[in-house]
């Protein structure tokens, strides 16, 4: 069987307060606040980009793994922010974290599914024994237009997952996995253009919905199992509302759902997004848990897993450095820094 | 013993010489300083050059060639580059083949045209002088001085009104020269009160960009000239260490310096305490005191103070340091300040000095520093 | 300074070796007028660092408060954007220093 072996996350240490976007473009903050649930978001330093956020992600998920790099033998990196629009970020990962040159390498744009997709096809090549290890980054710099209503909500982060085969190393074992995908145009972004574009109200019913309700409910039918057998649900975050709102529909409690919920506080960092979330739920797992994990990508997709931890995970558990303390890290910046810092001015 | 005899020596105005070509400033330089000589550009034998920016700001290479032709004459000529010690570096090598025997006499010229380019062409050209560390952690080279001065005021207690005190002292100096880019005075407070370029380290410890060029004629010829009183040039010796600040032992010394002044005195036949007036290199207020440390004139920790105390200062101190207002005051066009420094020492010496002579000046010592710190020359001068 | 890809590729071993080092800062400046590269980064902090391994290096400190600027202050290296690229250049990363 095929699962998590190592993993880490990476959160910028900057925050913008929701209230100064708000106050910038003289909107009502409680009704945002309210309509979104968050409250800040993270971004990320002048120097930033998804690439170095993703070496600061795997360096840690190599740690907790307790592997050398150079027995990682593919790498897929998942972003809508990949530095360049042609030249992988895949290897610039790569050789910065040491891992030589015998790896399998590809850079994945799906939008905010771009990882989960990676990690699928490195369980395909762990099934075919093809590889021993693999790395799997989502990791994004993505910003929203300003007096947008996206603005509000994309932020910067990344997270890395380190997958495995063998049994004493990993601490998630993936039990199934599927994908529901379609050709539906809620967002977007052309060649060249600095902003990602979306059709309001478009990127819900149709969109979010629609992929993540019903690869949830055929990934459930399939394996004849239930909410209630669930220790935890994760979904893809582009606010606060969306994936309280999928698991309720689901039949998930929000007591399952609570502890993935990282977007109050640091926004939707894209590709990083359902990944953050499921991280945050595995730095508090306990042993023979299981995990519901769906994730979304715009244009759309879903891909669904099932999860089980295993004992392994509370030594593990002893190597993080947790989405929590890292959401607790912080500076808060005004929003002519926020402009400086994402090269907007 | 061959001799060195300064024959000649020139330096035009220092500042921002907007209308003054690189060639005209050339020309003016070396062809005063063969009038003050007595010679014809046809006695020449070669033509040393110190310049540090022709390359990275005026793309122009074969520097030696092209100066050469402003003095109408075919003969052998160098351009020599130690950052901001390449007119030391110029005259060490003029000075090496006169006792050579290759040439017998020489026209060493240092030249920098600075304001051709903007402040920020300037500021990164200037790291030129620094490592690709240095510059690639955006460090200027303000900022590598301020490193050192961060360095010496928590090593020795020493404030930053300390460090502005010898702005004061280059900038009294500097109004008695009526070549010096600057001649009016400052105070503590004027220093204090500057805009800060790099923590600690203000715009008023720091030396200006500027235009300039000064130039000497040397010979080992044994002439007894009846023209002018011959200053002899009794030791030239040169100093390297990292590149890098980060690299160095210490950051509150500069062992180029200390290498090259223990031989240049050893050669000389003198100590620190002989010395009655010399020049230094102040790129920076913190430079002057650590090179005052550095040649022996005071004590490790005590330079700044000593000067905040007057023993550096024209009139009332002992070892008067930068009579000519130093690079603070008279301006800094970098290759030029080398040979600036000796074209000072030798008016002092004469007797030819005006408004600032040292009185009785015997020794002199000029301390010419590239970079920071990675490469010294310093000579000294007797009458 | 040049940062042609040639360069960038050729020092990747080394600057990979150095992610992720402790060090401590011996000394710091804040850089108000920069060199051409870092204008719009500018004002920011340099600091030479001692580290563990009793090498210094000197770095742009990152991340950092007025409160980080000790001499002494614990700090780790970080990979980070040398600086902001023309539209059409490569892309260089640099080892730069991140307060802990």
């Amino acid at each position: 069987m095929t699962g998590i072996v190592g993993y880490g996350t990476y959160i910028p240490k900057y925050r913008l307060k929701l209230s100064e976007i708000a106050q910038m473009w003289g909107k009502d903050i409680v009704e945002i606040e309210v309509g979104l649930r968050i409250s800040e978001k993270a971004v990320p330093g002048f120097d930033e980009d998804s690439v170095t956020m993703g070496i600061e992600a795997s360096k840690k998920a190599i740690n907790m793994a307790g592997i050398n790099p150079t027995s990682i033998q593919a790498v897929y990196f998942g972003s809508e922010s990949h530095p360049y629009a042609v030249n992988p970020s895949s290897t610039t990962l790569g050789e910065y974290l040491g891992i030589g040159n015998n790896y399998f390498a590809a850079d994945l744009e799906f939008a905010c599914k771009a990882a989960t997709a990676g990690m699928q096809v490195t369980v395909g090549l762990l099934g075919n024994k093809n590889i021993k290890y693999g790395l799997v980054v989502g990791s994004d710099t993505a910003q929203g237009k300003p007096h947008d209503a996206l603005e509000y909500t994309a932020a910067s982060a990344g997270c890395a997952y380190i997958l495995g085969n063998k049994q004493s190393e990993i601490i998630a074992n993936i039990l199934d996995m599927s994908s529901y995908s379609s050709d539906t145009p809620d967002f977007w972004r052309r060649e060249g253009a600095k902003y990602p574009s979306h059709f309001g109200r478009f990127t819900g019913e149709p969109a979010y919905f629609t992929h993540v309700l019903t690869e949830g409910k055929n990934l459930l039918a399939k394996n004849k199992i239930k909410p209630q057998d669930f220790s935890y649900c994760v979904f893809h975050m582009p606010n606060g509302k969306f994936p309280r709102v999928a698991a309720k529909k689901l039949g998930f409690t929000p007591e399952q759902l609570a502890p993935s919920l990282t977007v109050d506080k640091i926004g939707n960092p894209y590709s990083a997004s359902s990944l953050m979330g499921l991280a945050s739920v595995l730095d508090v797992a306990l042993p023979k848990q299981k995990i519901f994990f769906v994730s979304y990508g715009s244009g759309a997709g879903s891909d669904g897993f099932i999860l089980e931890t295993t004992k392994e995970i509370l030594r593990k558990q002893k190597k993080i450095v947790s989405v929590l303390k890292q959401m607790e890290d912080k500076i808060y910046i005004s929003y002519a820094t926020y402009l400086r810092q994402t090269h907007a001015i | 013993m061959m001799k060195i005899s300064i024959l000649g020596a020139y330096s035009t105005k220092f500042g921002e010489l907007w209308k003054v070509s690189p060639r005209a400033l050339a020309k003016e330089a070396m062809e005063s300083a063969l009038k003050a000589s007595g010679l014809k550009a046809s006695q020449i034998d070669a033509l040393f050059v110190g310049n540090m920016l022709s390359g990275i700001l005026g793309n122009q290479a074969n520097l030696g060639s092209l100066l050469v032709e402003e003095l109408g004459v075919q003969i052998p000529a160098f351009k020599i580059e130690g950052a901001c010690a390449s007119g030391g570096l110029a005259l060490h090598n003029a000075i090496n083949s006169l006792k050579a025997g290759q040439y017998k006499t020489v026209l060493v010229l240092g030249i920098e045209k600075m304001t051709d380019h903007s402040q920020d062409e300037i500021t990164t050209a200037l790291m030129a002088a620094g490592s690709d560390e240095e510059r690639m952690a955006g460090a200027t080279f303000p900022g590598v001085y301020a490193l050192m001065a961060q360095a010496y005021m928590q090593k020795y207690k020493v404030t930053e009104e300390d460090l502005a005190a010898i702005s004061v002292k280059n900038h009294y100096h500097g109004s008695l020269n009526s070549k010096a880019q600057f001649q009016f005075l400052v105070t503590v407070g004027d220093v204090m009160r500057s805009s800060k370029i790099a923590d600690p380290l203000k715009l008023l410890d720091c030396s200006p960009i500027s235009d300039g060029a000064a130039a000497i004629v040397i010979t080992s010829e044994n002439i007894v000239k009846k023209v002018r009183k011959p200053v002899q040039i009794i030791a030239s010796e040169v100093g390297t260490d990292t590149l890098s600040l980060h690299d160095r032992k210490s950051f509150t010394s500069l062992s180029a310096v200390v290498d090259a002044s223990t031989k240049a005195y050893k050669k000389a036949g003198i100590k620190p305490e002989n010395i009655d007036i010399a020049e230094i290199h102040d790129c920076f207020s913190i430079s002057e005191a650590i090179a005052t440390e550095d040649l022996g004139f005071s004590k490790k920790g005590e330079g700044a103070r000593d000067i905040a105390k007057g023993k550096r200062t024209l009139f009332k101190g002992d070892i008067i340091c930068n009579p000519s207002g130093g690079l603070k005051s008279c301006g800094h066009p970098v290759g030029a300040t080398g040979i600036k420094q000796i074209v000072e020492i030798t008016e002092q010496l004469r007797g030819e000095a005006g408004k600032r002579q040292v009185s009785a000046a015997k020794i002199g010592l000029t301390h010419n520093v590239g970079g920071s710190g990675a490469v010294a020359a310093i000579h000294i001068l007797r009458i | 300074m040049i940062t042609s890809p040639v360069k960038l590729w050729r020092r990747q071993k080394n600057t990979s070796a150095l992610i992720g080092k402790k060090g401590k800062i011996l000394n710091w400046t804040i850089i108000r007028i920069p060199a051409r590269s870092f204008v719009d980064q500018a004002p920011y902090p340099v600091v030479i660092v001692k580290m563990e391994n009793g090498e210094n290096m000197i770095g742009q400190l990152v991340d950092w408060q007025e409160k980080d600027l000790k001499i002494g202050k614990e700090v780790i290296s970080v990979l980070r954007r040398l600086k902001t690229e023309e539209k059409e250049d490569i892309i260089y990363y640099n080892i730069k220093f991140k307060p802990l």
